[in-house]
């Protein structure tokens, strides 16, 4: 052993292995397991999965399913009332169409995530907890069927922060999710 | 120029290195110096920009309008990330491969040519975001598909890469003859120079592909492309580069620590072995960009982002115990250790090549491994994607890891190769100190506005305005503020570094003997002498690492804690998904 500069002597690969870097060696293949384990279990038993259902759709189908929703709807001062569970935005350059929207809190909604032109970044958070954030990658192209209940009332903030040309700082929207019946 | 190349040869074009002991040919040490310059050329050019971005940023300041802030970053990416990277990386297979073996290059022609294709995509790129006009946007690193750029940035970083392919020929020859030569195994620092050259050939392949996908696209060859499918082919270069930078990095701690702090190997096998995980699980890394996107199943994204299982992240632990350990273990077996931390505190903390590398180690260890591993699990990534929590991970990875031991690296080479002392000595053994300090408070608020205040990267302004609406990110202000001076101080450490180097090349004292360089060595001891010998009955081995063991266990509770502190905040939000 010796010089990394050198090559090795006899046969290194028999070399015995210092008792300390082989505890080492066993914590931290311990640890690449509970890495692993927590992250797949949580798929299951957890509440934030960046999980869904998605469809294929072209920009143009995307276009008249949020129409169609938006006719359905009641659009009220605060934004769209949507007419049942389910909910649609989308990105575009440079807002959301679809937003502002009234939610109830408790109820499980299942968002249709979709953008008109190219890539956008949908990033929530309550008004009052910034550190409550979540952010989901928009593709032009792919319809993202993503559950979602908001557990407490109050409003909720979209950004987009996913570079989408030179106005996408102005990009926002909001959820305004009101006490539910329940 | 030519006085940066008139090293004294013998009549066969070699030299014995004084601080390393290597046969050292011209052609290898010439082109070496050659790709590092251009390296040194790119990190002055790229950090113009940091000045700006940050300056930007910190919306205090707010410098750039929003246009020009965008030019400003692509221009601040690709000049850092991968030009100064990947020139600096070209220049360390060649010290790897031929420099290490004591051969000469074969084809210099190709490394001449590579470099100036290299060259040129690079002012292609360069010119081309600086030209950016409707309906092209500035590309950023990544030119995500469809928002269009100019079909000659694509072009140029077709180009770029077809270079670094050629460049890096007369290493991969090297290679094959020293194989057709010789049986037995490479030394440490050509097996992790030749790791890292596969990971490269992988990176290059998809951006080839990716880049010609997306020119094609834009010159309207084919009608239309798909956002999802260029995300995942742009991620085997965009993330496959980055891997390059760090199983490069990872040599040079190798390398470095052996030369300047008396580092040995402890074992050949585990090291070794953590190298060829490397080979087969980094690049699946890329995963980390898609695990919040829409058009890849979850059992994908489980997969890849664990490297199957960790196998990468398990490679990391490994040099995380091996390289401190080699420290330990080798300046004990030369008396500098007593207790616990005696082989630390006994090192050559003066010397910049040495508290560069060694600094490179912590920090790309904690601030920049363990984030990496937090932000590459599926649902923590949800809080970390696309927010300056990113930029302050990957900040911590080729900044204070990559950038610190290259910077390292560098002074090493005006030391033995240009053959200079280094000018301002006393601010030169500083550097590394202000420089990683300062850079390493400003990662640490990236990350912090990124996860406690959602703060977006990729944005002109979100904290004190958002146009069209009352809503701001104003509660990270101050925290912003905490940034902006370290950013700016930061800056000023990176400009100490490129006049301490410029200025020792230009004016700098010539080295003549090998005795000026003999503080370079640890303890003022000759390599190549008796220490270095293998002693059957004295194995390095077998020398105490208890310290390592301590250090490491503190880097693993460390980890644990913002393992949990993120999971812990991660269940606090509203329920989402399926």
């Amino acid at each position: 052993m010796g010089s990394p500069l050198k090559p090795p002597d006899g046969n290194w690969w028999n070399q015995p292995i210092n008792r300390r870097e082989s505890i080492w060696l066993g914590l931290g293949a311990v640890w690449s397991m509970i890495l692993f384990g927590w992250m797949s279990i949580w798929t299951r038993e957890g509440d934030q999965n960046p999980i869904g259902r998605t469809y294929r759709v072209t920009e143009e189908e995307f276009r008249e399913k949020i129409e169609a929703y938006k006719e359905a709807a009641d659009e009220t001062d605060d934004g769209i009332v949507p007419p049942g569970d389910e909910v649609y935005i989308a990105g575009l350059r440079y807002g959301w169409d679809g937003l502002p929207v009234v939610l109830e809190a408790g109820r499980e909604y299942d968002l249709h995530l979709g953008a008109y032109d190219v890539q956008h970044g949908f990033s929530v958070r309550p008004e009052e907890t910034l550190s409550k954030q979540i952010n989901l990658q928009i593709l032009p192209g792919y319809e993202w069927v993503v559950p979602m209940t908001f557990d407490e009332p109050g409003t909720y903030q979209v950004i987009c922060n996913e570079f989408c040309g030179v106005g996408h700082r102005s990009m926002h929207g909001t959820f305004v999710v009101e006490e539910g019946d329940g | 120029m030519t006085w940066l190349f008139d090293n004294e040869y013998d009549d066969e074009g070699f030299r014995r290195c004084g601080v390393t002991g290597l046969d050292v040919h011209r052609s290898v040490e010439n082109h070496a110096k050659l790709f590092g310059l251009t390296a040194v050329v790119a990190l002055l050019f790229g950090g113009i920009f940091a000045f700006t971005v940050a300056m930007t940023r910190w919306e205090v300041i707010g410098l750039l309008p929003a246009e020009d802030f965008y030019i400003h970053l692509s221009l601040h990416a690709w000049n850092l990330l991968i030009f100064w990277m990947i020139f600096t990386e070209i220049a360390i297979l060649y010290v790897g491969g031929p420099m290490v073996l004591g051969r000469k290059l074969p084809f210099t022609s190709l490394a001449k040519i590579g470099w100036g294709t290299m060259v040129a995509g690079a002012v292609a790129v360069n010119y081309s975001i600086i030209t950016t006009s409707a309906p092209d946007e500035a590309p950023l690193l990544t030119s995500y598909a469809p928002l269009p750029s100019s079909p000659l940035f694509y072009a140029g970083v077709i180009v770029f890469l077809l270079g670094t392919t050629i460049a890096a020929l007369p290493f991969f020859v090297t290679l094959w003859r020293e194989r057709k030569r010789r049986t037995g195994s490479l030394p440490l620092v050509t097996f992790g120079a030749f790791v890292t050259s596969i990971i490269a050939v992988e990176a290059i392949l998809g951006g080839l592909v990716t880049f010609s996908y997306a020119l094609a696209w834009r010159l309207e060859l084919i009608a239309t492309i798909d956002a999802a499918l260029y995300r995942q082919l742009y991620w085997i270069v965009g993330h496959g580069s980055q891997q390059i930078n760090l199983v490069a990095m990872i040599t040079v701690w190798y390398f470095l620590t052996h030369v300047v702090g008396g580092a040995e190997i402890v074992s050949e096998k585990v090291s070794r072995t953590a190298f060829i995980l490397y080979l087969f699980f980094i690049n699946m890394g890329a995963a980390h960009h898609l695990l919040s996107d829409p058009a890849v199943t979850t059992g994908w994204r489980i997969f890849n982002t664990s490297y199957a299982f960790y196998g990468a992240t398990f490679a990391s632990l490994i040099h995380a115990f091996a390289i401190p350990a080699g420290i330990e273990a080798g300046r004990r077996k030369r008396g500098k250790g007593g207790g616990l931390f005696g082989w630390l505190t006994s090192a050559p903390w003066k010397n910049p090549v040495f508290s560069s590398v060694v600094f490179s180690i912590i920090l790309f260890g904690f601030l920049g491994g363990i984030t990496g591993v937090l932000m590459g699990q599926l649902q923590l990534n949800m809080a970390w994607h696309n927010t300056l929590a990113t930029v302050g991970h990957f900040h911590a990875t080729v900044v204070l890891g990559t950038t610190v031991a290259f910077m390292g690296l560098l002074y090493f080479l005006i030391r033995t190769m240009f053959m200079r002392r280094l000018a301002f000595p006393r601010l030169a053994a500083a550097q590394p100190y202000f420089y990683a300090g300062t850079m390493s408070i400003a990662t640490l608020m990236l990350m912090y506005v990124g996860i406690l205040y959602g703060v977006p990267r990729r944005t002109s302004e979100v904290v004190e305005n958002i146009p069209g609406t009352e809503f701001s990110l104003a509660a990270a202000a101050p925290l912003f503020s905490v940034f902006g001076i370290f950013a700016l101080l930061a800056v000023l450490g990176g400009v100490l570094f490129l006049v301490i180097a410029l200025a020792s090349l230009i004016v700098g004292e010539r080295i003549e003997s090998p005795e000026d360089n003999a503080d370079l060595l640890p303890d003022g001891g000759a390599h190549g002498t008796a220490i270095d010998a293998v002693d059957e009955d004295d194995p390095v081995h077998a020398y105490e690492m208890r310290g390592t063991f301590v250090l490491c266990l503190v880097f693993m509770a460390t980890f644990v804690v913002a393992y949990v502190l993120n999971w812990y905040l991660l269940s606090q939000l509203w329920s989402i998904g399926a």
